[in-house]
């Protein structure tokens, strides 16, 4: 929370009340992404559908993968974020990233969360649904500058632009 | 505490880290993007209680890895270090594809250097290309001595799957 305070975490919007012991809660934006590609090639720039989270929720079905993001903006230029479930959303059968739950340092916006459910599960906007925590660094910083830079809901995946 | 790009580049230099080869637009702010090698390991079958994998050579025009199964691949690399643990991850430009890379064991040990065994689970069908970036490995500062890993995966290089002779035995 000082932290936070002193600027050297950014966390928008930000509330006391979602900070952990060592975390800090964050909760689900309003849209989602579902990938439309039959086969997902990393060359080609994939085919989705962009949708909105109605208030009432969305159900996914077991063995359902959309992208979400985080509606906070997160991000530090000191610290290194990691990305978790909540420990209520993984008991619930869904992961809220499949792999890659390092944020590089310096990289700042609404984080994509890699949604899967292993169970039926509704998911409503706003709701809690993953944590982050920060690392502390060792070694000069250099800050990231990729092209997943002030992303803005969740961001399909650009691995498309590393073959050009 | 975990390594900055310009840390893994200083501590590879004086030989704490081991990346081979290495080549510095890999380098992230707080980790290293790894390839994928040639080689994948494709289940089969399980009989008697063994699993049984096929292995190929990925072709260069990709090879499409089909849902809800397991395959195994390696890196291309040779990673490893005697003085930090590792923690190997897919990169999230793959995660948003929906592949798992490495399905929950992430962390490496200290000590082991070799080209890593990737476990591979697409939720949708994937092309992947052998020398393709796919993960990223970051690096992690220990805290108390560190005794050298004598486990039984840390010769592999190839595609290695699990070992249920050498399990139980102590």
């Amino acid at each position: 929370m000082e932290e936070v305070g002193k600027g050297k975490i950014k966390i928008t919007p930000f509330d006391k009340k979602r900070i952990t012991t060592n975390s800090y809660d964050l909760r689900l934006g309003d849209k989602l992404i579902r990938y439309t590609s039959k086969i997902m090639d990393p060359k080609k720039e994939p085919k989705f559908k962009l949708m909105s989270i109605p208030p009432e929720g969305i159900n996914m079905k077991a063995g359902d993968f959309l992208l979400g993001s985080t509606k906070e903006k997160i991000g530090s230029d000191f610290y290194v974020p990691i990305i978790h479930a909540k420990s209520g959303t993984a008991r619930m059968g869904l992961f809220v990233h499949i792999t890659a739950d390092l944020i590089d340092i310096g990289s700042f916006g609404n984080a994509t969360l890699q949604l899967y459910a292993t169970l039926p599960v509704r998911l409503y906007p706003g709701m809690l649904i993953a944590q982050v925590s920060f690392w502390k660094p060792q070694g000069k910083i250099i800050l990231y500058n990729g092209k997943y830079q002030n992303s803005q809901g969740p961001m399909a995946s650009m691995t498309h632009k590393d073959f050009d | 505490m975990i390594l900055t790009g310009s840390e893994i580049i200083k501590e590879r230099e004086k030989g704490n880290i081991i990346i081979e080869p290495f080549f510095m637009k890999q380098i992230n702010p707080n980790s290293y993007n790894y390839r994928l090698g040639h080689k994948l390991k494709i289940f089969l079958h399980f009989k008697n209680g063994k699993s049984r994998f096929k292995e190929i050579v990925i072709p260069k025009e990709g090879f499409v890895l089909r849902p809800k199964q397991m395959y195994l691949g390696h890196t291309l690399e040779t990673i490893g270090s005697k003085k930090y643990a590792m923690s190997l991850i897919g990169r999230s430009s793959m995660g948003r594809l929906g592949l798992f890379l490495q399905v929950s064991a992430n962390l490496g040990h200290t000590t082991s250097i070799h080209q890593w065994t990737l476990e591979m689970v697409a939720l949708k069908p994937i092309k992947i290309y052998p020398g393709m970036i796919i993960g990223q490995i970051s690096f992690w500062k220990n805290y108390g001595n560190v005794s050298k890993y004598s486990g039984k995966f840390g010769k592999f290089n190839d595609p290695q799957e699990f070992l249920i002779d050498k399990i139980f035995i102590n």
